[in-house]
């Protein structure tokens, strides 16, 4: 083990950041920010839908948060923060052009080569909706190459509901089938009313053909996939997006371990046949 | 490579003439233990000490190490390895060693570690005493040691020192040497066999057994009994030389402007771990002590052996003697898990 003229010499180590500029940032529910970043530099940031980043505020710490943006428009990319600890805290209280830090992407994104030309159908539950915005965005800008399009979101309340422009621009589009629920209603909702299951008899032509997306609070995932086992779609046809506390975010400081997985290097994205026997999986 | 010889009387010339060169991080007596730590005279240095208290991977992974450091105008890496000499290192902490390399480089090249590894010297030495709860000669007995640059076995009269690299060779210069006699040589290697073959604890099997006995239990109640007296401290992580996890945290000087990111040991028996924050609170996904236990010896057992080839232990005993509760010793778990 030599140093001479080693990169070990300047290499900066992996928790160094990049410095990124908030080019937009809005509540978008009275937890959540949304924040379009761009890094300092220039550069572009080439990443794929569902991968995850670290991102940062020097002085307070940093947390995993998956790209909730599609990386056609790699110039700037998108991240929400719930604002529920103290790094989120300090993260929100960032606005239009000031500073985070971001590292990464790191791990698997969804597997897109192998989703192509398949039915697809995306169930997102709360905020799990932000990181497969990466995946929605991107059937949209690709709608060509891709099948039958369903997208379920589930909220708590009609004040969870993300992404309101978006959700106003799938309720009318026909390049996805979108449905919609929450678990309590307030007086102005006319949607549905109930648990994300209850969206599956709305929808047609889920089947064993069909590959599916999941991202929501663990407790959804039991239901979502009694369900899907129903309807006969193979469990090698499922990606769920899981999600850890994450340190380092390269395999090293073992927080996110599923028995003997890593989340930040085989996941965020796990096929659900390759994890279902992990018992610390969900 | 050569065999050298070392007279008695020579050492402490050469220690002296290792400390003129780099600081020295040696084995010392600290009360009744031992402890890995810069030289300050060369006669503390105590070859002939059973264990330390923590293992060397502190030399290159401190339990608190500075990773960034930040301010109004920006910031910075601080990687700023200085050549030094690690010596007196037992041959199962060189593979302990040797196994955290592994963990740092492969896939994405920690350098916060492995800036302080190249630039490390380490004189590997034979075990004088044997640590009451020590059992290496039986597990990963049979790899071979790498990744050290000398080794030195004691004999009489005398260290048989053996240069395993070039690095190793441009030691040789602070001290004096003749050429090892084959005598000589067959002692060293009959000294070093012995003390594998005298550990006071032994496991009943093999790597290979251990690691499919170990993964078919588990689900055994086993866990649960063994784990009914933990108290979730983490110590046998904190002392093991193949436990690498860390915790990373911020801090601010007291100007309130610019501060540092730094890593610190973190333990997975700790019941934070593998804690998530959610809007309901937090969620825990190994939340009962059983889960925590087995995750250590999992790992250790089975997850970890495919990136080692081998279990991702030393059989230095060290998490025997930390154990508070005193369930914590590999020989009597995996003993029980092989007798199923």
């Amino acid at each position: 083990m030599s140093c001479k003229n080693s990169k070990e010499k300047t290499d900066p180590g992996i928790f160094m950041p990049k410095a990124a500029e908030v080019v937009n940032a809005q509540m978008v529910t009275p937890t959540e920010k949304h924040f379009t970043l761009r890094l300092n530099n220039g550069d572009m940031f080439d990443y794929q839908p569902g991968q995850i980043i670290e991102a940062g505020r020097f002085g307070f710490g940093e947390i995993p948060l998956g790209l909730s943006s599609s990386p056609v428009n790699a110039k700037t990319f998108d991240i929400v923060v719930r604002n529920i600890g103290k790094v989120s805290q300090a993260l929100c209280e960032l606005n239009t052009g000031d500073t985070m830090t971001v590292r990464g992407p790191f791990g698997n994104g969804f597997p897109v080569d192998e989703l192509k030309g398949k039915d697809i159908l995306i169930i997102a539950g709360g905020i799990g909706l932000c990181p497969v915005r990466s995946m929605i965005q991107y059937i949209l800008q690709h709608r060509g190459e891709f099948g039958r399009f369903t997208l379920f979101f589930g909220a708590r309340t009609p004040q969870d509901l993300l992404f309101e422009e978006d959700l106003e621009q799938w309720r009318a589009s026909t390049d996805v089938h979108y449905f919609e629920t929450v678990d309590r209603p307030d007086k102005a909702w006319q949607g549905n009313v109930g648990v994300i299951t209850t969206l599956f008899p709305q929808a047609a032509g889920i089947g064993p053909d069909t590959h599916v997306i999941i991202c929501g609070p663990p407790v959804m995932y039991k239901f979502v996939i009694a369900e899907l086992d129903k309807l006969k779609v193979p469990r090698g046809h499922v990606f769920v997006d899981l999600e850890r506390r994450m340190k380092c975010g390269v395999g090293k400081c073992g927080h996110c371990q599923i028995n003997d997985k890593y989340v930040c290097l085989d996941g965020p994205v796990f096929r659900f046949s390759d994890i279902e026997n992990l018992e610390e999986a969900i | 490579m050569t065999q050298q010889f070392l007279r008695d009387d020579d050492l402490m010339p050469f220690v002296e003439g290792l400390m003129n060169r780099y600081p020295v991080i040696a084995p010392v007596a600290k009360r009744t233990r031992f402890v890995f730590e810069k030289l300050i005279a060369a006669d503390d240095l105590r070859l002939d000490y059973d264990t330390t208290v923590l293992p060397p991977k502190k030399v290159f992974f401190p339990s608190r190490q500075d990773l960034i450091h930040f301010d109004q105008q920006g910031f910075s890496a601080c990687i700023e390895p200085q050549a030094q000499v690690l010596m007196g290192v037992h041959p199962h902490d060189i593979k302990g060693i040797a196994m955290s390399d592994r963990f740092y480089s492969d896939r994405h090249f920690d350098n916060n570690y492995m800036a302080y590894r190249q630039v490390t010297y380490i004189i590997g030495s034979s075990v004088q005493q044997h640590y009451k709860y020590a059992f290496f000669g039986s597990i990963n007995a049979d790899k071979p040691l790498s990744g050290h640059d000398l080794f030195m076995t004691k004999i009489d009269g005398g260290y048989v020192i053996e240069v395993v690299s070039d690095k190793g060779a441009e030691l040789l210069a602070c001290g004096s040497f003749s050429e090892a006699s084959p005598a000589q040589i067959a002692e060293a290697e009959a000294v070093n066999a012995a003390a594998m073959e005298n550990c006071p604890q032994k496991l009943n099997g093999g790597s290979a057994e251990i690691r499919e006995k170990v993964r078919a239990a588990y689900e055994s109640p086993l866990w649960d009994e063994m784990s009914e007296d933990c108290f979730s401290c983490g110590s046998c992580n904190i002392v093991c030389p193949t436990c690498y996890c860390f915790d990373v945290q911020d801090e601010w000087n007291v100007d309130g402007a610019s501060g540092c990111r730094f890593r610190l040991w973190d333990a997975c028996l700790t019941s934070e771990f593998s804690e998530v924050t959610g809007p309901g609170g937090t969620e825990n996904f190994r939340d009962k002590r059983a889960e925590r236990y087995r995750h250590r010896y999992m790992r250790k057992a089975a997850y970890l052996n495919d990136q080692l080839g081998g279990p991702a232990c030393t059989g230095c005993g060290r998490c025997s003697g930390a154990c508070t509760a005193d369930i914590a010793n590999p020989v009597n778990v995996i003993n029980k898990v092989l007798e199923q």
